[in-house]
């Protein structure tokens, strides 16, 4: 089997030849442990594209996420001028924006103001939401638009061509060998992202009424991004639900305001294309598995341990195995980033005994690979696949 | 139930306009300010705390609790002030390098001032020379840093590393938090305190002072 057809295999709940290792690197390892610049990783369709390759090949990893958007090949003709400061670099725009780069995290856009850009819940119509991509060139924007564009997006056709061009990159270069897999965020991680987390959180309570009429919305662009995705030949399709566990949210809010839009998304995605679809929940999820699935999904990522988490991978297997695949449970920072390649090693092959028995585990850690993680702790993963396999 | 007990009451389910009501109503009856922050407001947040800790309520209620406490203690402040009662202490707080988080950040400071400590908060995404910039300008007892990623945590240990080079560390005390970090996590990099939630935070910092007190000559 090669990658592909070994991530297929462990997505559908069937016996691959080993267990696949895949892991969502964080940008900020991209940043400090590929070739480019990080201004080109972030902004360039293709700088990005190679980052992903080269990186999966380095840790021999079963599949990619592109967690990127494709970006607009004119990106850097909005470009003022570059600086250099304390905290990065700083990419001025012709329009007054500046966007500061950090070397080893996620660049962040500012308005002519110094402020990043949030909306209020008050001025927010639900009938002007479809989409929100916080990882957009200029940040976000109400009613959304791409880019610098001042004109807001047609939900007749709101996702540009060049969108889908790193997936397209992607698949070309190695979509024959290992598994591509595409982001969409979920409609309650769109909501949280617009309205910044405090003003989104307290919305729940305020006004849940229309806080579901804009879920709803977001929803419906979440599903028409889905498809083109899937539509673009991704091998599955991640839903980024970052703040749906228990560090945030009950689970009765979770019955509310996650699990009908998310739901929601999985259907219409599925209506047309038979693309595998998991969720990515970060945090305190062990008391909320089950709820997961009646999302629809066909996996669960991160699974967080004590102490990041409460998730302990053989009662996960135990509760949901039989219907979804597992991905994840190393601890990024605790093993990953703090410790040696043996104690990797070691609790690679804890995950891999706990969770791989008749298929429907993926080794990976938990969240994402923190920026500094030493890459020779990373490989350890791969190594104890196969070792395991042996 | 006494003014008090509905104070508290109407902070634990996040009823901003009561609390005010009854806050000015208290002020009328002839309550003290300090009492009323005591034993109405800071006593409703220490059972929002609890029942956080107990996930008994989750961050939507305890955020609309914020904001209710937000609205007695902007009542409460001026009076305190005016009547020349002292700061428990002064704490510069903000959020690491790489990290935009600010909910927790937000309630702790929120929970400190209502405790009585001087604020001064330096926002998110601070680098390690903006808190020694800081700590330097504002001359504070106790540096509180937040993060909510895995992947900014370590900015807490690189903060430290440079307070300690600019010889400020041995003036203050350090205290942490944040959804990924933990008590080992906050005695591997050296900082003296970690508080698990906002109320905790609030005892954390007041045992730090008393320890700096207890320990001048």
């Amino acid at each position: 089997m090669n990658g592909k057809e070994r991530m297929a295999a462990a997505m559908r709940l069937s016996e691959p030849d080993r267990v696949p290792a895949m892991c969502q690197l964080s940008l900020g390892h991209y940043f400090l442990n590929c070739d480019q610049s990080e201004i080109d990783i972030w902004h360039s369709t293709e700088a990005f594209g190679d980052a992903l390759i080269a990186l999966q090949r380095r840790y021999g990893f079963d599949g990619i996420l592109v967690n990127l958007p494709g970006r607009d090949p004119n990106w850097r003709s909005y470009i003022e001028r570059i600086d250099e400061s304390d905290e990065g670099k700083i990419i001025h725009w012709r329009n007054g924006w500046h966007t500061v780069c950090p070397s080893d995290d996620n660049p962040h856009v500012y308005r002519q103001d110094d402020t990043r850009y949030f909306s209020t819940f008050e001025e927010l119509e639900p009938n002007k939401l479809f989409y929100i991509e916080p990882h957009d060139l200029s940040g976000l924007s109400y009613p959304y638009g791409w880019g610098f564009s001042e004109t807001p997006a047609d939900e007749r056709d709101f996702f540009p061509s060049w969108h889908f061009d790193t997936i397209d990159y992607v698949i070309s270069r190695a979509g024959k060998e290992v598994s591509i897999h595409s982001e969409v965020f979920s409609p309650f991680t769109q909501f949280l992202e617009l309205l910044d987390y405090t003003n989104g959180l307290v919305a729940l309570i305020d006004d849940p009424v229309k806080t579901k009429a804009c879920l709803e919305r977001l929803a419906r662009g979440a599903i028409d991004l889905g498809r083109k995705q899937a539509a673009h030949k991704v091998d599955a399709i991640l839903i980024s639900s970052a703040f749906a566990g228990a560090g945030f949210i009950s689970p009765d809010q979770y019955r509310e305001f996650v699990l009908p839009f998310e739901r929601m998304v999985i259907d219409g995605i599925k209506a047309e294309f038979d693309v595998p679809i998991y969720t990515h929940t970060c945090g305190n999820i062990g008391d909320r598995l089950e709820l997961i699935r009646e999302t629809g999904t066909n996996g669960i990522d991160t699974l967080d341990p004590p102490p990041l988490g409460n998730v302990e991978l053989a009662d996960a297997k135990k509760r949901v195995g039989d219907t979804l695949f597992l991905k994840g449970n190393i601890d990024p920072v605790n093993v990953m980033l703090l410790g040696t390649p043996e104690q990797v090693f070691a609790e690679a092959s804890r995950c891999i005994k706990a969770a791989s028995t008749n298929g429907g585990y993926v080794l990976s850690t938990a969240c994402s690979v923190p920026p500094q993680a030493p890459p020779e702790n990373i490989v350890k993963l791969r190594e104890a696949v196969d070792a395991y396999r042996a | 139930m006494s003014i008090l007990e509905q104070l508290s009451e109407a902070l634990i389910v996040g009823n901003a306009t009561a609390v005010t009501r009854l806050t000015a109503q208290a002020l009328e009856a002839g309550l003290l300010p300090q009492t009323i922050l005591d034993e109405g407001l800071i006593a409703g947040m220490n059972v929002v705390g609890n029942r956080f800790r107990n996930c008994e309520m989750f961050l939507p209620e305890v955020l609309t609790s914020a904001r209710a406490m937000k609205a007695g203690v902007a009542q409460i402040e001026p009076l305190l002030a005016a009547a020349g009662v002292k700061p428990a202490g002064k704490i510069i707080i903000g959020t690491v390098r790489g990290d935009l988080h600010d909910i927790g950040k937000n309630l702790v400071a929120i929970m400190l001032r209502g405790a009585g400590f001087e604020i001064i908060d330096v926002g998110v995404g601070v680098t390690a020379q903006k808190f020694v910039e800081a700590v330097r300008e504002h001359h504070p007892d106790i540096v509180g840093m937040s993060a909510m990623l895995t992947t900014t945590m370590m900015q807490m240990k690189t903060v430290i590393t440079a307070l300690a080079e600019a010889g400020l560390r041995d003036r203050i005390k350090i205290m942490i938090g944040g959804a990924p970090v933990n008590n080992s996590f906050a005695e591997e990099i050296g900082a003296d305190a970690y508080g698990r939630n906002a109320s905790n935070a609030v005892e954390k910092a007041r045992n730090l002072i008393n320890s700096t007190k207890a320990t001048e000559p």
